[in-house]
C-alpha cells in the first residue's frame, strides 16, 4: 500500500490519494480523517453527518474556490520565476502555518477559504511531500506537464473522475510551478534524516518517484484541486500526531530522486533541504494549540498574499473578489451559521468552526444587509431574504451531500485501483523485469502491459522495449554533451553582440532555438522552464542530440518527447532512449520532415480511419479537415501535448510494446472516443478541439476505445496498408513535387 | 438571426519565425488572455473570433502556424484560401526581422488571390513592450520596408500589453474586405466562390446571405 497510487487524474481523486499512501489502509484513514480526528481533538463526538457535510463543503470549496485561486497561482508563478525556488521555498517556511503555501491561492481563496485550509496547512511539511505526492500526479489538474512531473506516481490506471473542478490554464500553471519547487525541495529533504523516519509507512516501495512529490505539495496550496478531499485526508495527519505524518513518507522516492537530482545543474538543494527541515520541525511544534490560533495567523497571511500578487501582477481575479474582507465574510457566516443551522448539522458546524474549516457553497452565498447608505430593507422583506438564503443553503448542503457519496464510492474504486497497481508493480519488479527477455512476448506480460505500467518501473520497461540499436552507452552520450557545450559556449561568444547569429548556416539546429522551446515545454508544470530542476537536463539533452545527429538538428516536438524521458529515467538513460525512439522509422520520417512519407502515413491513418469511424470520416471529409491538421501534432509529440500527461504515459506503454502502429491506433481511438462530439462540430472548432484533448480525457475509456479499433483493412494489416502505400508512390512518382522553402 | 445579416468567414495566416509571440498574438486577441506559458505549437493551431462588423458579421479564423523553417513543407498547404495574413517578428531578436522578408516570399509564391494580388498582409512587430524605443527609431524604415515589400501596413504590438493586437486586425479585417470587394467588382461572384473556397466551412471569399 505505501506505494503512490498513479494516474489519478482529478483533484477530488487527490485526497484520497494522499490518505492512501500516508496511512495504509486507506479507509481507515479516511474515516478516521474526517470525522474522529477533529472530533477527538476538540473533544466532540464524532457525528456522521457531520461528517459527510464537511467533506462536502471541502468539495464544494474545491469548485468555488477554483477561479479565485487561478489568479492567485498566477500570482504564484510568477513569484516563483521571479524570485528563485528557493525563495519562494523560503517563504513558505517562514509562515506559521496555514501559510506554508507561498501561493496565490491563499490570497484570493481567503476570501472564501478563510479558515479552511488551515487543516492542510498545519500538517507537517513532510507529510505533504510524502502523502501528496501522488495526490498531485493523480490530481488531473496537473495538467499533462504536472502529471510528468509526477510521471512515476502516475499511473494512469486509474480513471477520470468527477470534473466538479474545472481547471483553468493558469490554476494548472500554478500547480505546476508550485511542483517545480517541490522538486527541489524533496531532492534536498532527502539528505535530512529527520525527514527520513517514516520508512515504515510505504515499505513496498522501494524508490517511488520523488518526482511525485514535487507537485502534491504544492498542490495542496490549490484549493481548486485538493479541496475536495483534503478534508478527508489532511485532516487526519493533523490530528493528535503531527510527527507520524510528517514522517511518513519521504524516505522511499528520496533515493531515486537524489540521483537524479545530482545530474539536473539546477537544483540548489543545501537552502531547501534546510528550509524543508525546518518547516517540518516547526510544523511540528505548532501542538494542538497550534490549531486554535490558526485561523487568525492564516487570515492575514493570506491577505497579504494575495495583496502582494496583485501588485506583481496588476491583475485583477476573475470573479471571487467580494468587496469584504474575509474576515467580515467570515464573521457575518458565523454569525448566521449558528443563527440558522439545524440539527444534522449542527455538530458539523460546530466542528467545522472548531476546525477552521468553512463550506464554501454558503460561504459564497452571504446574506447582507442594505450598505448603510441605503434605506433599510423592511422587515418582511429581510425576512423573506432570509428565508430564500436558507433555502439556497439547504439546496447547497443537499448537493453536496450527493457529491460527497458520489466521491466516496470513487474513492473505492480508486483504491481498489490502486492496489491492483501496487499488485502489479511486484510482479514487475519481482518476475517480469529479471526475466524480460522470456517473458516480455507472453500473453500474460502483454496484458499486465496494456493495463498500464506501474509508475516506478515505467522507465525501465519502455527503455527495455525501446531498446538499444544504436548501442549508445553513457560515455558516448557525456561525449556528445561536451560537444553540445562547446559549440554553445562558442555560440555564446560569437552571437554576444547580436543576440543571436543570423548567417549560421544551420540555423535550424542552433541552441538558441533550443532554447526558445525548452521553457515551452510543458509550461504548466514549471519544472522545465529556466530556474526549473529539469531545464538544464533537457537542454542537455537536445544539445547533445543535435550533435548526435547533425543530419536531423533540433525539431519542434522532440522536447516534448525528451521531457517525458526525463521524468521517468536517468539523465544518461533518457538520452539512449531518446537517440534509439527517434530512429525509428515513423519517427524519422517525421523529424526529418519527409513530407512525401509522411503523406504515406496520413493515408494509412484514413484508410482505418474509414473502415472504423465512417461516419466521422465522411464528416470530416465533409469540411476537407484533412488527417494532418491533427496528426502532425499528436505524432511529433507522440500525444503528449495534446492529451494530459498521464494519458499520454498510457499511450507511450503501449506504444512501446507494440509500436508506431499503435501511435495511429490511439488516434483512431481518440476520434472514436470523441466521436459524438465531434459530429456536432464544425472545421474550426473541430481543429480546435483536436489539438487541445480535453483535460478530463479519460484514460480507461480512451483505451478501451483504441482496444476497439480494429487496426484490420480488408484482411490487411497496418504494416501491410502502409507498404502497399509506399510501393504505390514508388511506381506512380518519380519526382517529388516538394516545396522547397528557403 | 437578422434577416439579411450578412457574415463572412476569412481565413488569415498567423506566420514568422518560431518564439516571436504568434500564439500569444492570437490568445490576446480571441482570449484577452496573456500567459508567459504557451506551449510551442507544433504543425498548426486554430482560433477564431468573431466580430461585428458594421451590420454584419466577420468570422475570422486564425490559422497559427509553426515557425521552425523545418515545418515549412508541411505547413505550407496551410496557405490555402487565406485571405489575409500576419506575420510577426520580435523586436528583440533582429534575425526574427530578417526572415520576414522570406516569409513575405513565401508567402506571394504560394498564394495570390483571383485577380493575381497578393493577400493582405500585416506586419507586427511584437515584443515592442520590451524595446520602447523601436518606434521612434524605427518608424519611417519601416513604412518605406512595407512599401517595398508588399505589406498593407505594420504596428508595433505587444501581446502581454495588449498593445495594438486589435487595432491591427482590424486594420486588417478592413483591407481583406477592401480587397475582396475589387475583385467582386471586377469578376461574377459566382465565378470566384470554386476558386476561393468549395467547402462548406470555408466559404471565405464570397458574401454569403442568410435569409
Amino acid at each position: 500500500m505505501g506505494y503512490p497510487p498513479s494516474g489519478v487524474q482529478k483533484s477530488s481523486v487527490i485526497s484520497e490519494h494522499c490518505g492512501h499512501s500516508v496511512v495504509s489502509p486507506v479507509k481507515l484513514m479516511v474515516e478516521s480523517s474526517s470525522s474522529g480526528g477533529r472530533g477527538a481533538e476538540e473533544g466532540i463526538p464524532p457525528p456522521r453527518i457531520a461528517d459527510v457535510i464537511d467533506r462536502q463543503e471541502s468539495i464544494m470549496q474545491g469548485m468555488f474556490s477554483h477561479t479565485g485561486t487561478s489568479q492567485g497561482e498566477k500570482g504564484q508563478l510568477q513569484s516563483i520565476q521571479d524570485h528563485e525556488v528557493p525563495e519562494s521555498c523560503d517563504k513558505t517556511n517562514t509562515q506559521p502555518c496555514g501559510t506554508k503555501l507561498p501561493n496565490g491561492h491563499g490570497g484570493h481563496s481567503a476570501h472564501k477559504l478563510t479558515e479552511w485550509d488551515n487543516p492542510n496547512s498545519s500538517l507537517p511539511a513532510g507529510s505533504y511531500l510524502n502523502s501528496e505526492g501522488d495526490h498531485v500526479i493523480a490530481n488531473g489538474e496537473l495538467s499533462a506537464g504536472s502529471r510528468g512531473g509526477a510521471l512515476d506516481a502516475i499511473s494512469s490506471v486509474l480513471p477520470p473522475q468527477d470534473a466538479a473542478v474545472d481547471r483553468t490554464t493558469s490554476s494548472e500553471d500554478c500547480l505546476n510551478a508550485q511542483n517545480a519547487v517541490f522538486n527541489d525541495t524533496r531532492s534536498c529533504s532527502e539528505g535530512d534524516p529527520s525527514l527520513d523516519r517514516n520508512s515504515s509507512a510505504s515499505p513496498s516501495t522501494p524508490k517511488h518517484s520523488l518526482r511525485t512529490f514535487s507537485s502534491s505539495t504544492f498542490l495542496n496550496t490549490d484549493s481548486a484541486r485538493l479541496s475536495p478531499d483534503d478534508d478527508e485526508t489532511f485532516s487526519t495527519s493533523d490530528r493528535p500526531d503531527d510527527s507520524i505524518f510528517t514522517d511518513v513518507s519521504l524516505k522511499p522516492r528520496n533515493t531515486y530522486e537524489i540521483s537524479r537530482r545530482q545530474s539536473a545543474p539546477d537544483n540548489i538543494p543545501g537552502v531547501l533541504s534546510v528550509a524543508v527541515a525546518d518547516l517540518t520541525l516547526s510544523q511540528r511544534k505548532h501542538g494542538i494549540s497550534e490549531i486554535f490560533n490558526r485561523s487568525l495567523f492564516s487570515r492575514k497571511q493570506r491577505e497579504a498574499q494575495s495583496a502582494a500578487g496583485w501588485k506583481l501582477f496588476g491583475k485583477v481575479p476573475l470573479r471571487e473578489s467580494p468587496p469584504k474582507d474575509s474576515k467580515t465574510i467570515q464573521q457575518e457566516y458565523e454569525a448566521r451559521a449558528s443563527k440558522s443551522d439545524q440539527s444534522p448539522s449542527l455538530p458539523a458546524q460546530g466542528r467545522r468552526k472548531n476546525l477552521e474549516f468553512e463550506p464554501l457553497s454558503t460561504t459564497a452565498l452571504i446574506l447582507e444587509d442594505r450598505p448603510a447608505s441605503l434605506p433599510a430593507k423592511s422587515e418582511e422583506e429581510a425576512q423573506r431574504h432570509r428565508q430564500e438564503y436558507d433555502e439556497m443553503v439547504a439546496e447547497a448542503k443537499k448537493r453536496e451531500l450527493k457529491e460527497a457519496q458520489k466521491k466516496k464510492k470513487q474513492m473505492k474504486e480508486r483504491f481498489k485501483q490502486e492496489e491492483s497497481i501496487a499488485n502489479a508493480m511486484v510482479v514487475w519488479n519481482n518476475e517480469i523485469l529479471p526475466n524480460w527477455e522470456s517473458m516480455r512476448g507472453t500473453r500474460r506480460v502483454r496484458d499486465l502491459w496494456w493495463q498500464g505500467l506501474p509508475p516506478n518501473v515505467r522507465g525501465k520497461v519502455w527503455s527495455l522495449a525501446i531498446g538499444n540499436e544504436l548501442n549508445i552507452t553513457s560515455d558516448l552520450y557525456e561525449i556528445f554533451l561536451s560537444r553540445a557545450k562547446e559549440r554553445w559556449k562558442s555560440f555564446r561568444e560569437t552571437g554576444s553582440e547580436m543576440e543571436s547569429d543570423a548567417d549560421s548556416a544551420d540555423r535550424e539546429s542552433s541552441l538558441d532555438l533550443i532554447k526558445l522551446d525548452i521553457s515551452r515545454t510543458f509550461p504548466p508544470l514549471f519544472i522545465f522552464q529556466k530556474g526549473g530542476p529539469y531545464h538544464d537536463l533537457l537542454h542537455s539533452l537536445l544539445g547533445a542530440y543535435t550533435c548526435y545527429r547533425p543530419d536531423v538538428g533540433y525539431v519542434q516536438g522532440m522536447s516534448f518527447i525528451a521531457a517525458v524521458l526525463i521524468l521517468n529515467l536517468e539523465e544518461a538513460d533518457a538520452f539512449i532512449a531518446f537517440a534509439n525512439l527517434l530512429n525509428k522509422p515513423c519517427q524519422m520520417a517525421f523529424f526529418r520532415v519527409d513530407h512525401e512519407l509522411m503523406l504515406k502515413y496520413f493515408a494509412a491513418f484514413e484508410v482505418f480511419f474509414e473502415e472504423n469511424l465512417p461516419r466521422l470520416f465522411n464528416h470530416f471529409k465533409s469540411y476537407n479537415l484533412t488527417p494532418d491538421l491533427y496528426l502532425i501534432d499528436w505524432i511529433f509529440t507522440l500525444y503528449t501535448k495534446s492529451l494530459p500527461l498521464d494519458v499520454a504515459c498510457r499511450v507511450w506503454d503501449v506504444f512501446c510494446r507494440d509500436g508506431e502502429e499503435f501511435l495511429f491506433r490511439t488516434g483512431l481511438g481518440i476520434l472514436g472516443l470523441y466521436e459524438d462530439v465531434l459530429l456536432q462540430m464544425d472545421f474550426i472548432h473541430i481543429a480546435q478541439f483536436l489539438t487541445r484533448l480535453p483535460e478530463d480525457t479519460p484514460s480507461e475509456r480512451l483505451l478501451s476505445c483504441i482496444a476497439n479499433t480494429q487496426m484490420i483493412s480488408s484482411n490487411r494489416k497496418w504494416a501491410q496498408v502502409f507498404n502497399a502505400l509506399i510501393k504505390d508512390k514508388e511506381m506512380e512518382k518519380s519526382s517529388s513535387p516538394t516545396v522547397k522553402n528557403s | 438571426m437578422q434577416n439579411n445579416r450578412k457574415e463572412h468567414l476569412y481565413k488569415i495566416l498567423v506566420i514568422g519565425d518560431l518564439g516571436v509571440g504568434k500564439t500569444s498574438i492570437i490568445k490576446r486577441y480571441v482570449h484577452q488572455t496573456y500567459s508567459t506559458n504557451y506551449r510551442a505549437t507544433i504543425g498548426v493551431d486554430f482560433a477564431l473570433k468573431v466580430l461585428n462588423w458594421d451590420s454584419e458579421t466577420v468570422r475570422l479564423q486564425l490559422w497559427d502556424i509553426a515557425g521552425q523553417e523545418r515545418f515549412g513543407n508541411m505547413t505550407r498547404v496551410y496557405y490555402r484560401e487565406a485571405m489575409g495574413a500576419f506575420i510577426v517578428f520580435d523586436v528583440t531578436r533582429p534575425t526574427t526581422f530578417e526572415a520576414v522578408s522570406k516569409w513575405k516570399e513565401d508567402l506571394d509564391s504560394k498564394l495570390t488571390l483571383s485577380n493575381g494580388q497578393s493577400i493582405a498582409t500585416v506586419l507586427l512587430a511584437n515584443k515592442c513592450d520590451q524595446k520602447r524605443d523601436f518606434l521612434t527609431n524605427n518608424s519611417l524604415k519601416m513604412d518605406q520596408y512595407c512599401k517595398e515589400n508588399g505589406f498593407v501596413g505594420w504596428f508595433e504590438t505587444s501581446a502581454r500589453e495588449n498593445i495594438n493586437i486589435n487595432e491591427a486586425a482590424n486594420f486588417l479585417v478592413k483591407h481583406i474586405i477592401a480587397s475582396e470587394n475589387d475583385i467582386l467588382k471586377s469578376v461574377v461572384p459566382d465565378t470566384i466562390s470554386p476558386q476561393l473556397n468549395s467547402d462548406k466551412e470555408m466559404t471565405c471569399s464570397y458574401w454569403l446571405s442568410l435569409d
